[in-house]
């Protein structure tokens, strides 16, 4: 029998994305960052897990019959429902920014398939906290759109969607976001994914109105370890994945300035998070999924 | 200037799309790297980038040079160095032409006209292009274009009077192309005795729009005396020469004649005497005669003073007239229409159709049948083999072709009553080939009168040569095998129609004979000047030897040379593989006419050549300095570019091979 430690150990290595990218099947990469994550979460004396009694409540009109306790009923034929601890029946809408900048990256997978990682991991831990899920897949136009649902078989057509993603074209959170304003009627999570490459005061245009509509909004801001680390030893023509603006750069520029430039667009995307009463969370594309998942019940466990 | 001799291999620089296809590709898939987004970059250092650029820049120039200079190297470039040659010299050019034709010949006339054309030289502007030009039957360069006067006038001592003739209009067309490409104003100095006869029959033969000025010199005087022997005539017992004397003080003269070099008769002729001079019982003898005619007077031009003429004589060939009657008429006129036509020698043999051995058929060349339709079984048999080995038949219609329905041999159809009388009395013809080989030579077939008529139907593989006015065939050709036959729809008696009486006939029986015989008339009488073509007469290994003894063709010549030039005057023999035989050549007798040109007519030419100058015709010059190939240079500068390629590519591409991106 295999120790307890041991097991935690190759739970984390499963969720490491060099070994989730060997998975071709989202559904099973959600699951197994899911489980993994559990598997250690359940050691964790800091979390409480929404499957755990919380308490009783008498049952009132609207309630789901499922929850009924019988035992109670048969013994006291009082008709009470059980609380479990995280259990809110929550919408969670998770935003995927799938324009071309997302395509860079790797190996061993590109910004997007890591951020494709993450949405159907949320996603699926989602629904296993009976949170309704949706997604929505963004660039400059609204790609594809699932509106929120507690079903169990919507999970399939969420993680499909999120499958289905393609980096391609430029990227607008104005259109986007007002798309699913428009859509949004219910309070709920929103967890946006992207590499926030744009003006941060046009994305705080952007993201203020679901804030104060109501939403919380986490903002996981996906980077590659090229992005945030660049390592060129002669002059190198980057070009731009979204706009083809060519720009010829000198290795003393991106070992000196530019990291000092990123680290001044991560901290003040951070700013403007927190003042909006958003979360910011910052993901790199070497880190493992459950690092972000923590962040998520972090941010879940705080809005309760 | 520069020119190439290859210049297809221009299609070459083609390949220069090579290099910029490389380069393009070159910068878009090694140096770019993709980035996530730009907004945070800043553009590196511009001197650097700058130094790049040029680098790239360099190669690539390099490289489409190296491509460039290769395709001109092989597209042989020459450079002629206009050095010398004032292309654009308002001087223009000025042209010397020399008049060399026979008149030319008279005491003292060729050397006024080489010192005008020095004037001419010496008096044209110090900056002008200069070249001297003969003419006789045709124009030649004399000199090579150059603005060295002492180049040019040393090229009219190159200069005599030849023998042939000049035509003022065939040598300004010549001229005019010429001075296409001769930079203008280009003035034409003219040095001749102006002959009136060698005048165009065009005045605006005269005229060239490339000459902006002529200036002519005359020479010689208005007036000369000149005897002048213009033709030798056979004539059944000799030779008639005709005898010109022009010139108002004329002397009395002796005209020689000699055959084969020996001296066979003379005669005395006075000035106001002159025309037809006949000799006659000249010693001829088997094959060609040299007839030599000499004109013995003391005279301004003395090359026209003798005419030399070639008579072959040969036995009579035998002509088999087949015919009911060998006394009759037919035989009259046949006889004497071959007999009038000196250049052939046929003797006709007249031979009762019903009693004519056909086994001699194969000794003829060709027959004549006068009723065609008086054949009977075997020699139509005999005849139609004759025909279709190569024989000639010239076949008439009397009585007995009248009185059938269809011709022996031939298969026509005869329509409707024969031998009737026309319902208009008198028929004439309608319509005459004179395209054909056989009438071209022949006139005067409007004037034969039909009072009868034989209509025959022409068969679909008949040619029919002369119809009559009604539209009915009167002269049907056919081709029989490899031979061909002449039908003629009337008699040789002279009753249905006139033809045998009319001079037509003399000139179409000859015709015939030369037709059907399939002998074409070897010419042996040129004018001096023209072109005697070997082709024809020297066959694939002739030879050509010319008066003074001496062979003309070299021995590659002998086989590819086409025609040859007849220069001198005198007799050439020619050599094919048939045998030899002789040919006269002589002066153009329109040379012997002195007169030169009207006053008028000059001034007028001169005032035609003088027109306003077209300015807009500039054309380039032709240099006729030596070219230089530029091809070795180009390959030293191709091996120079190489190197620097080499270095400047392994410059350029060194960075590239050292950078890269880590993680």
């Amino acid at each position: 029998m295999a120790a307890p430690g041991a097991n935690q150990t190759t739970a984390r290595e499963l969720l490491r994305p060099e070994v989730l990218s060997h998975l071709k099947n989202l559904d099973l990469v959600a699951r197994s960052v899911v489980e993994g994550f559990l598997i250690g979460l359940h050691r964790s004396p800091r979390f409480g897990f929404s499957q755990e009694f919380a308490e009783y409540r008498s049952y009132a009109e609207g309630d789901d019959p499922r929850f009924i306790d019988w035992n109670v009923f048969a013994r006291s034929e009082k008709m009470v429902v059980k609380r479990f601890i995280g259990e809110t029946n929550s919408h969670l809408m998770l935003l995927l920014d799938a324009s071309a900048s997302m395509g860079f990256g790797g190996p061993p997978v590109s910004k997007l398939r890591y951020g494709q990682f993450l949405a159907a991991s949320l996603a699926y831990l989602a629904s296993r906290q009976h949170d309704a899920v949706g997604c929505m897949i963004f660039d400059e136009e609204v790609r594809d759109y699932r509106a929120p649902s507690s079903r169990s078989g919507k999970l399939q057509n969420v993680l499909h969607c999120i499958d289905s993603a393609e980096a391609r074209t430029g990227t607008k959170f104005d259109k986007s976001f007002d798309k699913f304003r428009e859509q949004a009627i219910r309070r709920g999570m929103v967890a946006v994914i992207s590499d926030f490459y744009c003006d941060i005061e046009h994305l705080l245009e952007s993201v203020r109105p679901l804030a104060w509509h109501g939403q919380d909004v986490v903002l996981f801001q996906v980077l590659d370890d090229q992005e945030l680390e660049p390592d060129f030893k002669t002059n190198v023509l980057l070009e731009d994945l979204e706009t083809g603006e060519a720009v010829e750069v000198a290795p003393e520029f991106m070992k000196e300035t530019y990291p000092e430039r990123i680290q001044a667009h991560i901290d003040a995307l951070s700013r403007a998070a927190s003042g909006i009463g958003a979360d910011h969370v910052l993901v790199r594309t070497s880190d493992s999924l459950d690092q972000a998942l923590r962040n998520y019940l972090l941010f879940r466990q705080r809005r309760q | 200037m520069m020119s190439l001799l290859a210049p297809l291999f221009l299609l070459g620089t083609l390949a220069v799309a090579l290099p910029f296809w490389l380069h393009r590709l070159h910068t878009q898939s090694s140096n770019r790297e993709p980035f996530s987004s730009a907004m945070l970059l800043e553009t590196t250092d511009e001197r650097v980038h700058v130094q790049k650029k040029l680098k790239y820049y360099m190669l690539l120039a390099l490289r489409v040079l190296l491509l460039v200079l290769l395709a001109l190297a092989f597209a042989k470039p020459l450079w002629t160095s206009p050095e010398g040659l004032p292309g654009n010299d308002p001087d223009g050019t000025h042209l010397v032409l020399v008049d060399t034709s026979a008149s030319m010949n008279r005491s003292g006339t060729f050397e006024q006209a080489l010192d005008d054309a020095r004037q001419a030289i010496g008096s044209a502007p110090g900056g002008a292009l200069l070249q001297v030009l003969s003419a006789a039957r045709d124009v030649r360069e004399a000199s090579a274009l150059t603005t060295d006067r002492d180049v040019a006038a040393g090229a009219l001592q190159g200069l005599d009077p030849g023998t042939a003739r000049l035509d003022f209009g065939d040598a300004m067309a010549t001229i005019d192309r010429l001075a296409e490409d001769l930079p203008s104003p280009v003035t034409l100095h003219v040095t001749s005795d102006f002959q009136d006869s060698g005048l165009p029959v065009r005045f605006a033969d005269l005229v060239s729009s490339q000459i902006s000025s002529l200036q002519v010199h005359p020479t010689g005087t208005q007036r000369s005396n000149n005897w002048s022997i213009d033709a030798i005539r056979v004539t059944a017992d000799g030779i008639d020469v005709v005898v010109t004397a022009t010139g108002d003080d004329v002397a009395d003269a002796v005209v020689t004649a000699t055959v084969n070099g020996s001296q066979a008769d003379r005669r005395e002729i006075s000035s106001g005497d002159f025309g037809t001079v006949s000799f006659t019982e000249l010693p001829l003898e088997q094959g060609d005669n040299r007839v030599q005619v000499e004109i013995d007077a003391n005279d301004d031009l003395a090359l026209d003073n003798i005419r030399y003429h070639v008579i072959r004589k040969e036995p009579p060939t035998p002509i088999p007239l087949l015919t009911l009657d060998i006394a009759g008429l037919p035989v009259t006129y046949l006889s004497a229409a071959l007999l009038s036509d000196p250049r052939s020698n046929y003797e006709v043999e007249a031979a009762v159709i019903g009693s004519f051995d056909t086994r001699t058929l194969s000794r003829y060349r060709w027959v004549v049948v006068d009723d065609i339709g008086a054949v009977d079984a075997r020699l139509e048999s005999a005849l139609d083999e004759f025909v279709r080995n190569g024989g000639g038949l010239l076949a008439f219609t009397g009585r007995r072709s009248a009185s059938s329905n269809r011709l022996p041999l031939l298969g026509n159809d005869i329509r409707g009553a024969s031998l009737t009388p026309n319902e208009y009395g008198f028929l004439v013809i309608g319509q005459v080939e004179s395209g054909h080989p056989l009438l071209a030579a022949t006139d005067g077939w409007y004037d034969v009168n039909f009072s009868e008529t034989i209509p025959l139907v022409a068969a679909d593989n008949d040619e029919v040569l002369v119809r009559l006015e009604n539209g009915e065939p009167f002269i049907i050709e056919r081709h029989i095998g490899q031979g061909r036959v002449l039908l003629v729809a009337g008699d040789l008696q002279n009753r249905g129609n006139d033809l045998p009486t009319r001079p037509v006939f003399v000139s179409f029986v000859i015709e015939a004979a030369r037709y059907l015989s399939g002998s074409e008339q070897v010419v042996r009488s040129f004018t001096a000047g023209s072109l005697l073509p070997l082709s024809v007469v020297a066959g694939a290994s002739g030879q050509v030897i010319d008066p003074q003894g001496n062979s003309l063709l070299s021995l590659a010549a002998t086989t590819r040379a086409q025609q040859i030039q007849l220069d001198q005057t005198g007799f050439y023999e020619v050599y094919n593989s048939q045998g030899s035989y002789t040919i006269a050549v002589n002066v153009d007798p329109r040379e012997s006419r002195l007169t030169t040109m009207p006053a008028e007519t000059l001034q007028r030419w001169v005032a035609a050549m003088s027109g306003p100058d077209d300015a807009s015709v500039a054309p380039e010059l032709e240099l006729q300095a030596e070219p230089v190939e530029l091809w070795h240079a180009l390959l030293f500068i191709l091996l120079l570019v190489l190197v620097g390629e080499s270095i400047l590519g392994n410059w350029y591409l060194a960075p590239a091979t050292r950078s890269g991106v880590n993680g």
